[in-house]
C-alpha cells in the first residue's frame, strides 16, 4: 500500500473556534477600539483614494499641458487619423468633418474643439479624442443607428430625407447603404423643433422603435410592406398608426404588448387571404376586440389586382412643407 | 523606530489575578515595555464562570499594560490552563519509502500526520501537539531526520486537549476587546520553559507551576516536553484548609499562609503561637504555629503526590536529573522545594527568571506570562525566518552565488 493514500481522521482544534463576538459582548473599550479600527481604515481608504486620484489628476495635467511636453513633441504634425467606430462612418467623413489644417501639430490642436466638430453631426452619439505620439490623432466614436426615416425641408431648400434613431435623433444618415434606407419606413404625424442648429429629438421615437424591432424580428413579412408611421395620434390616444403599401391602415396600441397586437395582425392578414375583400383597416389598440373593415377589390388586369402591377399609383402622396423657426411641421 | 520591530502581547487569565505582559520585539532582542495586573474575578480553577467579571478585570489588565507602554497591541498570546485539560500520547511509524533508505520531508510529513491523528471525544479540541524526538531505526533524532538514512521512521506526540466551551470562554474574553488571539499557550510549557535551562531540559526536569486554583506540570526530556498536566488544586486551597482548619475566614487564612504557612513542618513546640494580626487590634487571636505548618505542609504534600501519581512512569528520578523546579505563586511557600525533594527523591529548586528579565516581573507569578511573552517571540522569529528562507527567485540565485 502506498504511504500517501492515509485517511487520517479530522481532528479539531482550538483555531476552529470563531474568535468573532457579537459588540453586545464587547466591552465599551473593545467596542471604542472596533470603531475605532473602522474608522481607521475608512482613513486608509480615503487617503489611497486621494492619493490615486491625485495622481491621475497630475498625469492628465502633465498629458494635456503642451509646456511639459518635448519640443520634438510639439513640433511633430498629424500625419495620420485613426477612426474607431461602431457603424459606418469612415475616414473620408472625419477628415472632412475636422477639416485639420495640414501643417497642424499634433500639440497644437485643440482636442475639445475637435470633438465638438464631431459631436455636431447628430449621427455621431458620443466621441473621445486623443492624441497618438508621435504624429497619430485617435477618434473613437460611438454612432446612432436609424429604426426610420422622414423627409424635410428648410426654408427655401430643397427637400432633404433624414433618418431617425431610436432615441429620435434625426441625422443625414451619410455612409448607410441605400438598400438599407430604403427598407425603413416613413415617420409622419410629427412636429419637431430647431434647437440652435440641429433639431430637437422628436418625442415618442422610443415607442415606435420597440415596435418596428419586434414587428422586424417576429413578423418580418409584415414589416416590409409598412411604408408610413403615422405618429399624430401617439401623445393623445397612445396610438401608432402605420399604413402599408397596399392602402392598409393598422392601429396599434402602446398600451399593450406589441408582440400580441403583431401576432393578432399576423392571424388577421392569413385569415383575411379572400383577394376579393381585401382589409382596409384593423385596430389593435382596442385589447382582444378587434375592429376591421374591408374594402372593395382592386380592378384585375390579365389576372392581376392593378396595385400589383402598378405599386407607385398605391402609395400616398407625399407633400413636404417649408421648415420655419421656431417650429417644423413637417407632413407625409 | 525599525520596521521589523512588533508588540507582543502576553496574556494570563489567572484564578487569582489576571496578568498581561507587552514586549517589543526588535528582530534581535524583547523589551518588556508595559505591564499589567489585576485580580481576577469570575474565574474559578483558570475557567471562566462569569463572563463579565471575567471580562471587566481582563480588560483592565489590558488597559493598564497598554497604557503603561504606550502602545496599541492587536493580537496577543493567551496562557491556557484549567482541570479540563488533558493529554494523551500517540506514536506512528513508517517504512521509508525511498530506495536507498534516504528519508525525505515527504516521510516526515507522513509521519508527523500519523502521530497527529487521533479522534478525539464529542467537544473536546486539540490546544497543543508536543512532539517528542524522531526515532529512525530506535535511533534518538533530536532534530529533522530528513537527509538521515534509515528503514524505520518513528515518531511520537503528546497531544494536549480541552473542553470547547472553556476554551471558547476564554477566547472571547480576549475578543471582547477587539484583540485577536494569535495563540493558545499551555501554562505549564509557557513557565517550564522559563525557568529551566537548555541543559536541564536536556537531562530531564520536571517544572511544576502552582498557581491559585490550578497546578501545571511539565515534564522535559532530552531537551523537548515529553509529559504536561493539570492538577485542578492551587495556593488557594491551601487557604481553604487553614479557613476549616483554624475557622477563619479566608481573608484571615491567606493572611497565616502567607506569613506562617510552611511546606515542611519546622516547629516542633506545640505552645509557640502566632497573633492573627498581631497589632493588638479587637478580635486578634492567637493560633499554633505547628498547626498551621502541619495544615500547609499536608496540602503540600498531598499536592506533589498528585503530580507524582499522574506521571506514573513518565517520572523517575534516574531519568530527571536536572530534578524538580517549582514556580508559581504558591510556590513562594517556605520550604515548597525540600518538601518537593522528599517527595519526587530528587533534587529540587525554587525557579527564577532569567537574568535579562526586569526587576519588577522577576517575581514567580510573572513566569507563565513572560514565557508566553518567550513563545511569542520564538513564532515571530520562526515566521520571519521561514520567510527569509523562501525568498524570492533574484535572492535564492544570491545565495547560489554567494554559496560557490
Amino acid at each position: 500500500m502506498s504511504n500517501d493514500t492515509h485517511i487520517l481522521p479530522e481532528t479539531r482544534s482550538w483555531r476552529d473556534i470563531p474568535q468573532q463576538v457579537r459588540p453586545r459582548a464587547m466591552s465599551g473599550e473593545g467596542r471604542r477600539r472596533m470603531a475605532m479600527g473602522g474608522v481607521r481604515v475608512a482613513i486608509g481608504a480615503a487617503v489611497i483614494a486621494g492619493v490615486a486620484w491625485g495622481a491621475w489628476g497630475i498625469t492628465a495635467v502633465l498629458r494635456d499641458n503642451p509646456s511639459a511636453m518635448p519640443e520634438a513633441a510639439k513640433t511633430d504634425r498629424v500625419r495620420s487619423l485613426v477612426l474607431v467606430t461602431d457603424g459606418v462612418l469612415d475616414k473620408v467623413w472625419l477628415a472632412k468633418t475636422l477639416s485639420i489644417p495640414p501643417d497642424s501639430t499634433l500639440m497644437g490642436l485643440d482636442l475639445n474643439q475637435l470633438r465638438l466638430k464631431v459631436l455636431s453631426d447628430s449621427q455621431v452619439a458620443s466621441a473621445a479624442i486623443a492624441r497618438n505620439f508621435p504624429d497619430a490623432l485617435t477618434v473613437r466614436i460611438s454612432e446612432r443607428s436609424p429604426v426610420a426615416r422622414m423627409m424635410a425641408q428648410a426654408d427655401g431648400a430643397a427637400p432633404k430625407m433624414l433618418l431617425v434613431s431610436r432615441d429620435g435623433v434625426a441625422f443625414a444618415g451619410t455612409g448607410f447603404d441605400p438598400a438599407m434606407v430604403e427598407t425603413l419606413p416613413w415617420i409622419d404625424g410629427i412636429k419637431i423643433t430647431r434647437v440652435g442648429t440641429s433639431l430637437a429629438p422628436i418625442e415618442g421615437m422610443k415607442a415606435v422603435s420597440d415596435l418596428l424591432a419586434s414587428a422586424k424580428l417576429e413578423a418580418e413579412n409584415l414589416y416590409r410592406t409598412w411604408q408610413v408611421i403615422s405618429l399624430a395620434r401617439l401623445s393623445a390616444d397612445g396610438e401608432i398608426e402605420i399604413h402599408t403599401r397596399d392602402g392598409m391602415k393598422i392601429i396599434f396600441g402602446t398600451k399593450e404588448d406589441y408582440l400580441r397586437q403583431i401576432a393578432r395582425l399576423d392571424l388577421l392578414v392569413d385569415a383575411s387571404s379572400d383577394p376579393t375583400r381585401p382589409l382596409r383597416e384593423v385596430n389593435l389598440a382596442l385589447g382582444a376586440q378587434v375592429p376591421v373593415s374591408y374594402g372593395k377589390a382592386a380592378p384585375m388586369l390579365d389576372g392581376q389586382p392593378a396595385s400589383a402591377l402598378n405599386a407607385s399609383s398605391t402609395r400616398p402622396q407625399i407633400v413636404f412643407p417649408s421648415i420655419s423657426k421656431p417650429q417644423i411641421g413637417i407632413h407625409l | 523606530m525599525s520596521s521589523k520591530t512588533s508588540f507582543i502581547g502576553a496574556v494570563e487569565i489567572g484564578t487569582s489575578k489576571v496578568t498581561v505582559l507587552i514586549g517589543e520585539y526588535t528582530g534581535r532582542e524583547i523589551v518588556i515595555i508595559g505591564c499589567g495586573e489585576c485580580p481576577s474575578r469570575g474565574v474559578i480553577k483558570g475557567s471562566v464562570v462569569d463572563y463579565r467579571a471575567a471580562t471587566e478585570c481582563t480588560h483592565s489588565a489590558l488597559e493598564i499594560a497598554e497604557r503603561d507602554a504606550n502602545e496599541r497591541i492587536d493580537c496577543v498570546y493567551l496562557a491556557q490552563t484549567g482541570g479540563h485539560l488533558e493529554g494523551f500520547y500517540n506514536e506512528a511509524s513508517l517504512n521509508v519509502k525511498a530506495a536507498d533508505n534516504m528519508i525525505e520531508l515527504g516521510d516526515i510529513r507522513t509521519v508527523c500526520d500519523l502521530a497527529k491523528a487521533k479522534e478525539l471525544p464529542l467537544g473536546r479540541m486539540v490546544v497543543h501537539n508536543i512532539r517528542r524526538p524522531f526515532r529512525v531505526d530506535g535511533r534518538l533524532v533530536p532534530t529533522s531526520p530528513e537527509n538521515l538514512v534509515g528503514q524505520k521512521l518513528e515518531v511520537g506526540y503528546w497531544t494536549v486537549h480541552g473542553q470547547e466551551q472553556r476554551l471558547a470562554d476564554n477566547i472571547h474574553v480576549i475578543r471582547g476587546f477587539n484583540l485577536e488571539v494569535r495563540e493558545l499557550v499551555l501554562s505549564s510549557l509557557a513557565s517550564g520553559h522559563m525557568v529551566t535551562s537548555l541543559e536541564e531540559r536536556q537531562n530531564g526536569v520536571l517544572a511544576i507551576d502552582i498557581g491559585a486554583g490550578t497546578t501545571d506540570y511539565v515534564l522535559y526530556r532530552n531537551g523537548a516536553p515529553h509529559t504536561t498536566g493539570v492538577v485542578a488544586v492551587g495556593g488557594g486551597h491551601f487557604t481553604n484548609d487553614i479557613s476549616i482548619g483554624l475557622r477563619l475566614t479566608e481573608g484571615q487564612a491567606e493572611k497565616l499562609k502567607l506569613r506562617f504557612g510552611r511546606a515542611t513542618v519546622q516547629s516542633r513546640d506545640k505552645n509557640e503561637k502566632v497573633w492573627l494580626d498581631g497589632n493588638f487590634s479587637i478580635g486578634d487571636r492567637q493560633f499554633s504555629r505547628q498547626a498551621i505548618e502541619s495544615i500547609t505542609s499536608a496540602r503540600a504534600w498531598e499536592l506533589l503526590e498528585v503530580v507524582k501519581k499522574k506521571l506514573g512512569h513518565s517520572f523517575s528520578p534516574e531519568s530527571c536529573a536536572g530534578g524538580v523546579v517549582l514556580t508559581g505563586g504558591g510556590a513562594k511557600l517556605p520550604a515548597l522545594a525540600e518538601c518537593a525533594s522528599n517527595v519526587f527523591g530528587t533534587c529540587a529548586r525554587l525557579g527564577e527568571a532569567p537574568s535579562w528579565v526586569n526587576e519588577n516581573v522577576r517575581d514567580p507569578g510573572f513566569h507563565t506570562a513572560l514565557g508566553i511573552l518567550y513563545y511569542g517571540v520564538s513564532v515571530q522569529s520562526d515566521r520571519a525566518a521561514s520567510a527569509r528562507r523562501k525568498g524570492g527567485f533574484l535572492h535564492n540565485v544570491a545565495r547560489l552565488f554567494a554559496s560557490t
